[in-house]
This record gives C-alpha cells, structure tokens and sequence, in this order.
C-alpha cells in the first residue's frame, strides 16, 4: 500500500514478511480497485461482473474444484466493497469513489509456490477475478502478476492459527484417517485377533496416503 | 458488501470481517500493540477456541499507480483496521465469546477506533464490530464441515497412528488387538 504505518517486516524463509506467517500458515491479504469500465481483460463492468461470478460461483460449488484441488490452501475469500460503514467524524461519509475487491487466503508453502501455482493452474480463474481491477497484468508470465499482488498486499499486525504445525494437506488426510479409524475402533473389540489383524491390515492400506 | 449472509458461510464455517476506521493519531500505538501481542504471550485467539485462522491488518491507504491509468485516485480517509476470522458455527454466539474473553485487549484495539463504545466489551462492542461488518462475495474452506476441536483431534489421531503402525510391526495378532484397544479404545 502506498503509505506504510510503519516500515515492513523483514521478508522470511516463506517468501513473506515474518508478521505474514503462523507455524506453517501463511497470510496473505491483497486490495485491488476495480474498474467503472470495460477493457480487454474484462468485457463486462466489474460492479456488474463481480457480483455474477460470486453468484455463479457460490450455486456450483464445481467451479471451486480446481482451487481445492490445491490442498495447500486452508480458507480464503473474495469481497466487493463499495462503502464504508459510518461511525461519526472525522470518518467521512459516503460510498467510495470505486469498488475495491478485498482478498486473502489462508496457505502453507511459499509464497512465490503458492502464486506460481494460482498463476498456472487457476490462469482463467485469476482473470475472471482481477481482470476487472486496475493494474492487473494477467496470471501469465508470473513475474508482472506477482509484482502486482505485491503492490497491492498489505502485512498483517498479527496473525493466528489454532493448529500452526499442521498444514491444509496434513488437516484434510488426518480427517479421512479419523473417519475410517472411527470405523475400525467401533469393530475391534467384537472381532476374533484374527480377523482384527485382517482388518488392520486392510485399513493401513486403505488410509496409507494419509500417514 | 450486500452479498447476504450466506456468502459468509462454508459448511459449518463463517467467515467475518470487520472494518474498522482508526482514530486519527492512533496509528502507530495501534500497529504496536497488535505487533507485540505475541512477545506478550499467546495470542489473544487461544482463548476462544472457535477460532481457526484469524488476523489483524491495518491499512493505510489504496493503492494508486498512474501507470495503471485510473482515472482519479482514491484514497482512504483514515487508516482502517481489519479483523477477519474462520470460525466454527454462528457469527452470534461467536462474537458473545470475543467481547467477553477478549475484553481486555478490545480496549487496546478497536478502543483506537472511531466510533467504539466507550466501554469495548459485551453487548455494545458485538453491536459496533456487526455495524462494521463487510459481508464476504465467496467463502473457501478446505474442510468446511470440521470445527477446530475436529481437526486438533484429527491431527492428533493421525499422530498416535503412525506412532502405533510404526511400533506395532512384528506383533502376533492378539498383541496387536490388545495394543490397539488399549491406545484407541473401542470407539463407545
């Protein structure tokens, strides 16, 4: 953003700044503003477009399989701001001249990975979302997309996680594990050893993608 | 704005945001507090155990290029603080829990804000953070339907089980039975 409170935190390991990370989650929060008007990228008006795509995208929860298929993303949202709640002076009154799209995400690994990966794999995604933003260069080449989101990220003061040893992957494989492993305990006491073992042996191979 | 509320939820996960205008002059008191809340101890958020992933982030200002040719620049009138959360079960309950066990630090975050009841706790701070509250466009959860007590008990299950199919290898089968039940029970 352009006038930093105070001066940015040293940049981590992670590729963000250390006020960004808990454990293995990282933060990351970007502000865009959105067009009045059409361009290239975006045929439609954003305050027409934006609204659509949310609607589109909340009644078919397939559109969002691509981004879960990126398990190392845990919760992330979009939203459209065009006003401001009051609370009294000196706040000024009144709707913003534009829209401006609010985004984070909650993700483990690095954050040049996790732009990497939203740039190749979600490259038509990227656009329906921030082709109707000011300054948004397209997902491809990575390099102008990730300067883009860089301008316009802003550090987080503080960050929280319940479960910061545990990335989005480890959570999802240890909730299957523990469906199936409810299962087991329900029938271990009423089999014969035997057959316990066999039945051990069936779900270690069973829930081995999960170990 | 205006999406509705059903915008902010995934399974049984909400998600809240709060946008908060900055007192003028509080800046800087209010980045340092929310820095330094971690050297001061666990963050604030292990108190309410609802709570999966939560931030605080103020923002100055929009950011304006003129090589991205805007027509006219926009910028904000103070800096605002934002508050979003990833919680389990309704936004109600949760923040009647936020204004009575964070009270202490409300008083050093949104008690900087324009706007905040005099008192930063209970009823009148859960009135001020809802009238600041900006509805989410989509909502992503990865797990939707695990509360945080799910997934610490989950993780913890699959950490006792690769301990327990590391160790047990070689066991005859009643010893295996017999361990397994003694570290996972019965499931009753």
């Amino acid at each position: 953003m352009s006038a930093p409170a105070t001066p940015a935190a040293p940049i981590t390991a992670t590729g963000t700044a250390s006020r960004n990370v808990a454990g293995q989650a990282i933060a990351i929060t970007v502000f865009s503003t959105i067009r009045p008007l059409v361009n290239l990228l975006a045929p439609i008006p954003g305050r027409i477009f934006l609204p659509l795509l949310f609607f589109l995208t909340r009644s078919f929860p397939k559109l969002t399989g691509t981004l879960r298929q990126l398990s190392f993303i845990h919760f992330a949202r979009w939203c459209v701001i065009s006003e401001l709640p009051y609370n009294g002076p000196p706040q000024r009154k009144g709707k913003l001249r534009y829209q401006h799209m609010y985004f984070e995400s909650n993700f483990n690994g690095g954050w040049e990975e996790y732009i990497d990966a939203f740039s190749h794999i979600l490259a038509r995604g990227m656009t329906a979302f921030w082709g109707t933003s000011y300054g948004f260069p397209k997902p491809l080449p990575t390099a102008p997309f990730k300067r883009y989101i860089q301008d316009n990220e802003v550090e987080a003061d503080h960050y929280y996680s319940a479960y910061p040893e545990a990335t989005s992957t480890m959570i999802q494989r240890a909730i299957v594990l523990d469906a199936k492993l409810d299962a087991l305990k329900r029938d271990a006491a009423k089999l014969e050893p035997e057959a316990f073992a066999a039945a051990y042996r069936r779900f270690l191979t069973d829930v081995q993608h999960c170990l | 704005m205006a999406m509705g509320t059903k915008a902010n939820v995934s399974g049984q996960a909400y998600a809240f945001m709060a946008m908060t205008p900055v007192r003028p002059g509080e800046e800087d008191a209010l980045s340092t507090y929310l820095r330094g809340l971690y050297a001061a101890g666990p963050s604030p958020f292990e108190r309410l155990p609802r709570t999966h992933l939560a931030r605080f982030v103020i923002v100055p200002d929009f950011h304006n290029d003129r090589s991205w040719k805007q027509r006219r620049e926009e910028h904000l009138d103070v800096h605002y603080l934002i508050f979003t959360s990833n919680l389990d079960g309704d936004l109600d309950s949760y923040l009647d829990e936020l204004c009575r066990e964070l009270a202490p630090e409300a008083e050093q975050i949104w008690g900087r804000c324009i706007g905040c009841p005099e008192q930063a706790s209970g009823d009148a701070l859960k009135r001020y953070l809802k009238h600041n509250q900006i509805d989410t466009g989509i909502f992503f959860a990865a797990y939707p339907d695990a509360t945080t007590t799910k997934v610490k008990r989950s993780l913890r299950n699959r950490e006792q089980m690769i301990e327990f199919a590391r160790t047990s290898q070689g066991l005859d089968a009643a010893a295996l039975q017999q361990r397994f039940l003694r570290e996972f029970g019965d499931g009753s």
